[in-house]
């Protein structure tokens, strides 16, 4: 325990990574990839194409000793061996949607248990904090003497991206398809960024990969385009996000019971959100 | 030439973590593999038939598969003198017993599903990494909870993620064993003592060999006959064999038990 208090985890400023192979062993298209601290990269490619591959290289901080032969520099430098191997120093934390809470015990407790496992001491004003924040991401309500085991889905991711953003200190999010999950995606995302985080999400969802500030496509195991989210682009997420807004707020009104015989409009897409 | 031993109960991921593990290594260093089971196995034959390494199958039948892990690896090491790596497999059954030697490199391999760290005895406590599998299946707070909890039970441990589908942890690993140093003695030491059973080993010896383990049963079957075997507590410890471990390790005289007095 003393030992977790002693770490100290370097601030990273951005990420670089270097081609490696594809799964045929030819090289990569790219020169390099930079990724800055409070950017959103997302990760597309068809299913098996080598996206947890991609995201599994950046997780080891990858010297040409993965299968891919990527590198990865952490502040344009070749991390050190501790960075690497250490996982008290690890600055990776990750979130995918085969994940699940194991531990029976209250909401509250658990995230005292998670303050201490990383030698913070417990402040209530933080744990308020996590559960405010999970609550906006969540669709149902969590309270804080609920049990971790009896969360739904939902609930659970919801608690798990807020506890990543505010206890877990690693600068850098890995995320696996959290759309699945059944929570206010964007929400959740932009609950990571706000920590100054770097987040790396692997996705198929068209308003989450076109909000990212650039995504990368992935084909047969390596990287075959880079781009960069055009002005555009980001228009038709905004005209997605708000599209889905009118899907949330119909699922919501099903959940409840209700008869759906129209469709409300909203004008302003983001505020509209926080009503559902 | 390195000695690995692997240990962790069935279904942690044992196996499937050694295959990456092998893959890396097999074209720099000879290997050979050898898997303990109580009954049967055949994760040998697949192994050598995949890497195309050696491989040996031990199984243990009557015998503690870990007590007979430590009867057999002296013998081994000596009939592979050729080769760079030895990596023996455990049965995993028990997590009292351990059989971790000081000379090579004891790697746990736990399952982060599998409950609490602390529940475990020797097999995680004394090992030199700990690998923990199947990380992926629960949040990233938990495997931080199970790591700090790891690390109160172990504090030297080097803690590594492992994935026995994906090979996740196998880079680590392999630094690792590149790290140690070579077997030089002949002489290995466990490094813990195995729980009473039926040989050597059962009272207590810690040299991995066959004379010593005979002669250190033959005494202890001798007091074994002499003490009442009640676990009465009245020498002081909790049970007979406790007591006749201590005589043998010369902590305590025999006459410290009233039975043998009388």
């Amino acid at each position: 325990m003393k030992n977790y208090k002693n770490s100290k985890i370097e601030e990273i400023k951005k990420i670089t990574i270097f081609p490696g192979l594809n799964k045929l062993g030819q090289k990569e298209k790219f020169e390099k990839i930079e990724i800055n601290k409070g950017e959103v990269v997302a990760i597309v490619g068809l299913t098996g194409a080598g996206k947890s591959q991609f995201l599994y290289d950046i997780e080891k901080l990858a010297q040409k000793d993965t299968k891919s032969k990527r590198t990865i520099l952490v502040n344009d430098k070749v991390p050190n061996k501790e960075l690497r191997f250490n996982p008290k120093k690890k600055l990776i934390a990750s979130l995918s949607q085969s994940m699940n809470f194991l531990t029976d015990v209250s909401v509250e407790n658990f995230l005292k248990l998670h303050m201490q496992a990383r030698g913070k001491t417990i402040k209530e004003k933080l744990l308020k904090e996590i559960l405010d924040e999970a609550n906006e991401i969540s669709g149902e309500p969590i309270s804080p003497k609920m049990n971790l085991l009896n969360l739904s889905g939902g609930q659970s991711r919801a608690l798990m991206v807020a506890d990543i953003a505010n206890i877990s200190i690693s600068p850098i999010i890995l995320i696996d398809e959290i759309e699945n999950a059944g929570i206010k995606k964007e929400k959740a995302i932009e609950f990571l960024i706000q920590e100054n985080k770097i987040v790396l999400i692997v996705t198929h969802d068209p308003s989450l990969a076109l909000n990212a500030s650039k995504r990368l496509i992935i084909k047969n195991g390596g990287v075959v385009k880079v781009l960069k989210t055009t002005l555009r682009e980001k228009g038709i997420a905004y005209y997605l996000n708000w599209a889905e807004s009118y899907s949330l707020d119909i699922r919501e009104k099903i959940r409840k019971g209700e008869m759906i015989d129209e469709v409300c409009l909203f004008c302003e897409p983001t505020k509209s959100r926080k009503k559902i | 030439m390195k000695l690995i031993i692997f240990a962790g109960t069935p279904g942690s991921g044992k196996t499937s973590i050694i295959k990456y593990v092998i893959e890396e290594l097999k074209d720099q260093f000879k290997i050979c593999f050898v898997k303990f089971d109580c009954l049967q196995t055949k994760d040998d034959e697949y192994i050598s038939e995949k890497y195309k390494i050696k491989s040996i199958k031990k199984l243990a039948q009557d015998l503690c598969p870990d007590h007979f892990e430590a009867l057999e690896t002296p013998k081994i090491i000596k009939e592979n003198q050729d080769k760079d790596i030895i990596i023996l497999e455990t049965a995993g059954l028990c997590l009292r017993c351990s059989p971790y030697v000081k000379e090579g490199l004891g790697i746990n391999v736990i399952d982060a599903t599998a409950g609490q760290p602390e529940r475990y005895g020797p097999i995680l406590t004394q090992a030199d990494i700990v690998a923990v599998s199947k990380g992926d299946l629960i949040s990233q707070a938990e495997r931080e909870i199970f790591r700090a909890n790891i690390l109160k039970v172990n504090q030297g441990a080097k803690i590594v993620e492992a994935n026995g589908l994906t090979g996740e942890g196998a880079i680590d690993i392999i630094e690792y064993i590149k790290s140690i140093s070579e077997l030089k003695e002949k002489k290995l030491t466990l490094k813990q003592s195995m729980p009473s059973a039926v040989c050597g080993y059962c009272y207590g010896n810690k040299i991995l060999d066959e004379v010593s383990a005979q002669k250190r049963f033959l005494a202890g079957k001798k007091i074994k006959s002499l003490v009442p075997n009640l676990n009465c507590g009245k020498c002081g410890f909790k049970s007979c064999n406790e007591f006749i471990r201590a005589v043998l390790d010369g902590k305590v005289k025999q006459d410290k038990c009233p039975f043998i007095k009388k």
